[in-house]
């Protein structure tokens, strides 16, 4: 619109909301990578390879956001979080969703044949768990709104706080299963070795999952007690 | 009669360009929050800035009219040919500067003319450039820092205070919708200051064109800058609440009520010390101010930055087009 002066541009940029957008496209990536696993096990690998192409289409669309809030968020911002802190709680939520690709495209490397059913049981243990991590993790992100409306309300911080300690949690039972997982696979004699190593290979990267998820959960803390 | 007609016309089209973005800028926040619908800013605008206007405008539009030229010392004739031509170029500059959405002030510009006036005078040796009032003018200048500093502060403390004092108390949402009542009551606030104090941008000149030197201002001339502002909000004004409201959806109804008030009380306080101040210039500072508070996920401060160029711009361009043009008229009128 042409003859406009206006005082808009005080109002700056927010990064919230795409931060939020982007947590949920990391929940629903850890969903999909869920379904790829059942799909695996079940022989069915045309549904292995789309959920492999779903999962990258997710990650090139978190891609996007991310680059976006990297852009956006300058200097000249006077943010309600440090900005620092901001970019760096986003880079480790980014490492969430690119470990989910990894994973997505390490099924499609090689059909195992020769697991036993018990380390498959095992690998679903484990899926569930992450997923539950990352659920939790997503409603922790999903507090910035209420956080926002209270102008960082101590209670809102504590309920925050809550969603850190329980992601954290999750995180360590994470690895409680993979340790487990470690275990079983290293002593499974009659496994082909490369159905082995590429076994030990997903629990590794999925342990990355849970691991960013859990650093993502602790950086979100340092800004927003930074504040 | 020519020349008085003139100035009541270019007045009015002052009027209406303050009616359409100044007034339209300060409205808009209330859009944003979504405190009142678009047909109700507009009611609210037209008639509290017409009464703003009329109850309240009468000491900023002193100090334009006679201020500081000291119009008295100077020929009637002189005087009205000289209040016209910085009308006109005040008038001329504010199109541009909207034409190229600079954050010019309406405020800054008519003083500027005003006293590029003057020193044509001066330098026709009408008047001693000692007689140009400049303590006033250092007041004026100084009201134009201390104002968006004020806002800034003001909203600060009252966000902080809404922070602290019921936000910790009770459910957050609940706090905002008992404010959104209240934003409706700072929304006339800052209708009815703006009114007060931008109005003289149109009537400071048309009172000196007319010669009401010593005397106070009559209240018709008043009434027909309100009239020229509820014009501009009801003819363009709406489209700039539109467009502008539309990019300010973080202000919640206190965060709305809180930039309102600090606005409208510094806005108001200036027009009772009759200070030309500018008000979207203010509202920005007090939004500032409920960022600091906490209130504001982000604030863009490079906007700060252009702001101080409009300033510095704005006094000598429209001081330099007065200048010209009143030189202009002298020759051929």
């Amino acid at each position: 619109m042409r003859f406009l002066r206006s005082v808009t541009d005080i109002f700056g940029y927010s990064p919230f909301e795409p931060i939020r957008q982007h947590a949920e496209i990391c929940g629903r990536a850890v969903g999909l990578l869920q379904k790829q696993f059942h799909a695996y096990r079940r022989g069915d690998f045309a549904e292995v390879e789309r959920l492999r192409e779903e999962i990258d289409e997710l990650e090139h669309e978190a891609d996007k956001i991310k680059t976006e809030i990297r852009k956006r968020v300058t200097k000249s911002l006077m943010l309600l979080v440090d900005r620092n802190d901001l970019l760096n709680f986003l880079s480790f939520q980014d490492k969430i969703i690119n470990y989910c690709e990894h994973v997505g495209h390490m099924l499609t490397f090689r059909v195992v044949k020769t697991a036993p059913e018990d380390i498959w049981d095992e690998f679903d243990i484990l899926l569930a768990k992450i997923m539950e991590t990352v659920n939790e993790y997503e409603e922790m992100v999903d507090h910035i709104s209420r956080l926002l409306a209270t102008s960082f309300n101590k209670k809102e911080i504590e309920a925050v706080l809550e969603h850190v300690s329980e992601v954290e949690k999750l995180e360590h039972e994470c690895d409680m299963i993979q340790i487990g997982l470690h275990r079983k696979l290293f002593n499974s004699d009659g496994m082909n070795p490369l159905d082995v190593h590429l076994m030990v290979e997903w629990v590794v990267h999925l342990g990355e999952i849970a691991n960013n998820t859990a650093r993502a959960a602790d950086r979100f803390r340092t800004m927003i007690l930074g504040k | 009669m020519l020349i008085e007609a003139f100035a009541i016309i270019l007045g009015l089209y002052m009027a209406w360009n303050i009616g359409a973005n100044d007034a339209a800028n300060s409205m808009a926040t209330s859009y944003g929050s979504r405190a009142l619908t678009l047909k109700q800013i507009i009611f609210v605008a037209t008639i509290l800035e017409f009464c703003g206007a009329v109850l309240a405008g009468q000491r900023v539009t002193s100090t334009i009219a006679k201020g500081i030229v000291p119009i008295s010392l100077l020929d009637p004739h002189l005087v009205s040919i000289g209040a016209l031509a910085a009308l006109f170029s005040a008038g001329f500059w504010i199109t541009v500067a909207t034409y190229y959405r600079l954050p010019i002030s309406t405020s800054h510009s008519i003083v500027g003319a005003m006293l590029g006036f003057g020193l044509a005078a001066v330098s026709q040796n009408y008047l001693r450039l000692e007689d140009i009032n400049w303590a006033v003018l250092m007041k004026i200048v100084l009201s134009w820092i201390i104002s968006p500093v004020m806002g800034g502060i003001l909203a600060f403390l009252i966000f902080s205070l809404i922070r602290f004092a019921l936000f910790s108390r009770y459910d957050v949402y609940r706090v905002e919708s008992v404010f959104r009542y209240l934003q409706v009551l700072t929304a006339c606030y800052v209708a009815f200051a703006h009114g007060s104090n931008d109005v003289a941008n149109a009537t400071g000149p048309i009172v000196a064109a007319l010669g009401f030197l010593g005397r106070e201002t009559p209240i018709w001339v008043l009434a027909v800058g309100g009239l020229g502002i509820s014009l501009g909000v009801a003819t363009w004004g709406y489209r700039v609440i539109e467009t502008v409201g539309k990019n300010i959806t973080e202000l919640t109804f206190t965060r709305g009520f809180s930039a309102e008030f600090a606005t409208a009380t510094t806005v108001l306080s200036a027009s009772m010390l009759g200070m030309p101040i500018s008000t979207t210039h203010t509202l920005v500072g007090s939004v500032v101010g409920v960022g600091l508070a906490g209130g504001l996920a982000s604030v863009d401060l490079s906007v700060l930055r252009k702001i101080i160029i409009s300033w510095l711009v704005t006094v000598p361009v429209a001081a330099g087009l007065a200048i010209a043009i009143y030189t202009l008229m002298v020759i051929f009128v």
